[in-house]
């Protein structure tokens, strides 16, 4: 149908965009190389000789979930695929590592990190799989009812591994060769994010941003809703394959208690707080959702009047803010001061009901709460605070960039309402 | 293919019991109802507002650990002393789940799902989630948790089982299994008085022998004829706690429907899921009716809950995820009867009861709780609208 | 040429006959007005060229081509764009990148070659956004380039709707109540716009519409349906003054 013209101005010509081809792959290949040069860095500054094993398995994590979310983001937030069992690819990449490891490692002899990046691949490619299997019912189904046709196949997967005895059943299965690979899976993480943002900043983006808008109009356009929907599942989950095949081999042992949905709330919480559709948000929310916890662990001791009292003002905090935010003022800065205002008053609230609640033997008495049990109350309990409060995430759909920066700079100066 | 797919089920038929089937397909009807009661609140709240409410179960969880501090209120704490039931203990207990599940459902809604109104449906979704999960793990910092406490079986005072002849066993073998009975018994005795005088009673004399097999033959005997008679007809039996749960639960099916049918605010229910938009304009005060719907369907599930606990499943042990898995296996219900509809729900719960328990008789215990899942997705995949419910297009 | 041909096209949904053998051609280069009163059928029909619904009997011809056969998907690839009677816009993307969605269609360069960014990627996606930008520009929309499209007027959303599905480089361009909640300064902008793309860029146009002094003062030839069938046909005179039209309008002013 089209020449090499625009059908639009048939006088003028075409218009041939000029691309200095040159400057094009000299900045690709620079950046390119940095990056390499950066998870090679971070790899060998987690190193014994700079920091704990403890804070590099938490720099391994990251990665994890920085590959997870932003993995994840490509189904929900871009795409609009409201997938919800996205731990299932990341248990199947796992356990095909193990598989795969189990039956060849010790017969291959092959170079530790040689195997994990083939492990990574086979994992990937076993949960490309999944996610096609997956993105089917995605074409006839309507967003909640994909969620829970979602949630229940990562349920089956893990019932499915519980009963397979030669990938340890419900006992587990060690897997060799146990070792902790940040390269590569920073390498991964970076791989995801870079094709996502290729994807975004391409004409070919928009066609999934358009399958997230409106399904009926995309379609009415020309543009593959069926094709765009199974490839962003095939992609997505593929990614999170091969971060659960570096996972498996970092702990050595892996057991199908682990891949519960509970993470897929978190990673999906992840990408809620950052925002659906967000690359950037994703990265900081499953960087600061990751780090959050550990924080927690080294709380041995919470006094339980403290739980109580906190959890009673952190109610008490969402609405008020919610209040002011639902409230018209005619300067923002009167509606910094008023969110702040309700936040100062629900920290008093919480020591004055915390010595209130303390006056009770059956408080004062009670066992301390271990701080590590929180972590999924603390989970579940942002995802509905950031529901309820900016349901767009910390980054609503836009992306960290220069002019960004500029532009907040800009309008700090202006007075808004 | 045909002769393969014979050669494969086959055996695989040859392995099943079918004389136990009747009774699992009873099980199933009365695990069904339960599932029924749950599916019910799911299926009201997803006809107002189009919202899979993801915290019912722990609302049933709730109810659940009210009829638990009933119990311990009314002195059936852990560890104490013996203490004699009442039937009214129980009525209190249930009235008690009820009201706490009711509250809980809707506070629920009023501070999770209230204010996301007006935003696209994945974003109830997405908070209903979050509700389950801080509800599940929450839960855990304050309530009793591990190991998991269970209502003591002792407020039960429904515990004995009856037995219903279905089809009637044959009489005359009952006769001639009486003198075999005595036969067995006779013959013994006879070898146990015989075994004192026996010097190695592994190898006895040719007497002990003689005495020994014919104690033996008597008893193949009698148990040959025992299974003979087993099978000549169907019995079976259920504790009488759960036939008092199925009485339960077709009243308050009764009184649901009279409230659907027959009174106002069950119109304004039926008006405001036809439409939500007319409704509220013609009048309809859509807030009350969404409240109205939840308190309805969490108290049902706080029936349900108090009775699992205690009348269905004595002794079951509660932990805050025990909301779970019922949850999820009562919304699949909801969704195979057609979700939305009201005798759907009731259908599909008892579809997923008899199921669930034909899973287990098939040997596949393993597989029970996937069943669920597998089923969600065939129905999904196959009749979305489920069994009773009603295909809609929608329109450009 | 005929573009598009409706030969004696039905469709029953259940007992009812929503569409009855209902026949018209419009010509290339045609500005075509379907009219009729509510529920006269008028969207069914759009839908049935768009294969939303396949019709129970008759047949539709696009180009020569029919299009029982044809779903939906494939409409906008022969040549088929369309816009909707409730705005469906891409709501949270800007004016000019919902517009880069319509020229997605006639893209250069393959979605692998997207994913790893090579230069044949960069370039298509760029010429899709200046073509974008040119549209724009014939709707005059260049000012509202990189607004949110869900905080545009009315009016110009409506606009948007039409640059949109011209980016898919149509032969044939269905217009589903365009002139809806729009005030009449709009209106007459609106239908200068459509004869400049028929005038200028030979698109072949067929508008749904229910303001009858739009569809007067803008469309060459017109079909009037009522309950599914095709009550006249002809030059807006001849369709205005037909009393059949006149009392299935009853009650509505037909000045």
């Amino acid at each position: 149908m089209t020449t090499g013209e625009s059908a639009i101005t048939p006088q003028t010509g075409g218009f041939v965009p000029k691309l200095n081809l040159g400057m094009f792959f000299g900045v690709r290949t620079v950046s390119i190389l940095a990056t390499v040069l950066f998870c090679v860095g971070i790899d060998f500054f987690s190193g014994p000789q700079f920091m704990s094993r403890y804070a590099a398995g938490l720099i391994f994590l990251c990665g994890t979930y920085v590959a997870l979310s932003v993995s994840l983001n490509l189904i929900n937030g871009i795409t609009g695929q409201f997938s919800i069992g996205h731990f299932a690819f990341f248990q199947i990449g796992a356990y095909t590592a193990a598989g795969c490891s189990k039956a060849f490692y010790a017969t291959m002899h092959l170079p530790t990190l040689e195997w994990l990046v083939l492990m990574a691949i086979a994992g990937s490619i076993t949960a490309a799989i999944a996610g096609f299997v997956v993105g089917l019912p995605s074409l006839r189904l309507r967003g909640d009812y994909l969620a829970i046709v979602t949630l229940g196949f990562g349920e089956i997967i893990r019932i499915a591994t519980e009963n397979i005895t030669y990938l340890g059943g419900s006992k587990g299965i060690d897997i060799t060769p146990h070792y902790q690979s940040i390269a590569l899976i920073m390498l991964l993480a970076v791989g995801c994010i870079a094709l996502s943002r290729n994807l975004l900043k391409t004409a070919f983006g928009l066609g999934f941003l358009a399958v997230r808008e409106d399904e009926v109009a995309a379609v009415a356009m020309g543009v593959n809703v069926t094709r765009i929907k199974v490839l962003a599942f095939i992609i997505g989950s593929a990614f999170a394959g091969a971060a659960g095949a570096l996972y498996a081999h970092k702990y050595g042992f892996i057991i199908p208690d682990q891949f519960k949905m509970d993470g897929s709330f978190i990673v999906l919480t992840m990408v809620i707080l950052g925002g659906t559709g967000s690359v950037t948000g994703s990265i900081l929310a499953a960087i600061i959702l990751t780090l959050l916890p550990e924080l927690l662990r080294d709380l041995h001791n919470v006094s339980f009047g403290g739980l109580i009292a906190t959890a009673l003002m952190v109610l008490v905090a969402t609405f008020g803010i919610k209040r002011v935010i639902d409230t018209h003022f005619d300067l923002l800065k009167m509606k910094w001061l008023s969110a702040l205002g309700v936040l100062a008053a629900c920290v008093i609230g919480e020591i004055i009901i915390k010595m209130l609640l303390d006056l009770f033997p059956h408080v004062r008495t009670h066992a301390p709460i271990d701080g590590a049990q929180l972590r999924m109350v603390i989970y579940a309990a942002t995802l509905v605070i950031v529901m309820l409060l900016r349901p767009q995430g910390m980054f609503a759909h836009h992306e960290f960039s220069w002019t960004w920066v500029k532009k907040v700079l800009h309008s700090k100066t202006a007075v808004k309402s | 293919m045909m002769l393969g797919a014979t050669h494969l089920t086959m055996p695989f038929l040859a392995s099943l019991d079918f004389a136990t089937l009747p009774q699992q397909i009873i099980n199933g009807l009365l695990s069904g109802s339960i599932y029924a009661l749950i599916a019910l609140g799911y299926t009201m709240v997803y006809g107002i507002l189009k919202l899979i409410n993801f915290a019912h179960g722990e609302v049933f969880m709730l109810g659940a650990y009210t009829a638990l501090f009933v119990s311990y209120f009314f002195g059936f704490e852990p560890n104490s002393p013996y203490h004699a039931t009442s039937v009214w203990y129980l009525v209190v207990m249930i009235l008690a789940s009820m009201t706490v599940s009711g509250l809980a459902g809707v506070i629920i809604e009023k501070v999770a799902y209230r204010p996301l109104r007006n935003q696209a449906r994945i974003a109830s979704l997405i908070t209903a989630i979050g509700m389950s999960t801080l509800l599940q793990f929450g839960g855990q910092l304050f309530l009793p948790n591990s190991p998991p406490p269970n209502i003591d079986q002792r407020i039960n005072p429904f515990s004995q089982q009856i037995k219903f002849n279905l089809v009637p066993h044959d009489s005359s073998l009952l006769a001639q299994l009486n003198v075999l009975k005595v036969t067995k018994s006779q013959a013994d005795s006879a070898w146990k008085t015989r075994q004192k005088l026996e010097t190695d009673t592994f190898s006895p004399s040719p007497e002990g022998v003689r005495i020994r097999s014919a104690a033996q033959e008597a008893d193949r005997h009698f148990q040959d004829l025992s299974s003979r008679y087993q099978t000549s007809g169907v019995t079976v039996q259920m504790a009488l706690g759960r036939i008092v749960t199925i009485i339960i639960t077709i009243i308050l099916m009764i009184g649901l429907t009279y409230l659907v049918l027959f009174t106002r605010q069950g119109r304004a229910m039926r008006a405001v899921s036809h439409d939500f938009d007319s409704a509220s304009l013609m009048g309809v005060n859509v807030n009350s009716v969404v409240t109205f719907t939840f308190i309805i369907g969490s108290v049902l599930a706080g029936a349900a809950a108090m009775m699992d606990a205690t009348l269905y499943q004595p002794g079951l042990q509660i932990n805050t995820f025990f909301g779970l898995l019922p949850g999820v296996k009562a919304f699949v219900a909801a969704v195979l009867g057609g979700i939305g509809n009201i005798p759907g729900a009731v259908v599909g719960g008892l579809l997923m009861g008899v199921l669930e328990s034909l899973v287990g008789w098939c040997g596949y215990t393993g597989w029970q709780d996937a069943a669920a899942f597998v089923v969600l997705i065939v129905v999904l995949l196959v009749r979305p609208a489920g069994i009773l419910g009603s295909n809609e297009v929608e329109k450009v | 040429m005929t573009v598009l041909e409706l030969d004696d096209a039905s469709i029953k949904f259940g007992g009812l006959i929503a569409v009855n053998k209902v026949s018209f051609q419009v010509n290339e280069g045609q500005i075509f007005g379907l009219i009729g009163p509510n529920g006269a059928g008028k969207t069914t029909c759009f839908n049935l060229i768009t294969g939303v619904y396949k019709p129970t009997s008759g047949s539709i011809t696009f180009l020569g081509k029919s299009l029982s056969d044809v779903h939906t998907d494939k409409i906008a690839g022969l040549g088929i764009a369309r816009t909707f009677q409730n705005i469906r816009l891409f709501s949270s993307l800007s004016v000019v990148e919902n517009v880069m969605v319509g020229g997605l269609l006639r893209r250069k360069s393959s979605l692998p070659s997207a994913l790893i960014y090579l230069p044949s990627s960069v370039t298509d996606t760029a010429q899709i956004r200046h073509r974008a930008l040119e549209l724009l520009e014939v709707l005059d929309l260049t000012d509202v380039a990189d607004v949110r499209s869900k905080d545009l007027p009315y009016g110009k959303q409506r606009r948007l709707e039409i640059a949109r599905a011209l980016a898919t480089d149509p032969k044939l361009l269905l217009l589903d109540e365009p002139a809806a909640g729009m005030n009449p300064n709009e209106k007459v902008d609106l239908m200068n716009t459509v004869k400049r793309l028929r005038d200028d860029f030979g698109k072949t146009i067929l508008v749904i519409e229910h303001d009858m002094k739009f569809v007067m003062n803008l469309c060459e030839n017109i079909s009037v349906l009522d309950h599914g069938e095709k009550i006249a046909e002809g030059l807006p005179q001849e369709v205005r003054s037909n009393p059949k039209v006149i009392s299935a309008y009853l009650g509505e002013s037909t000045n």
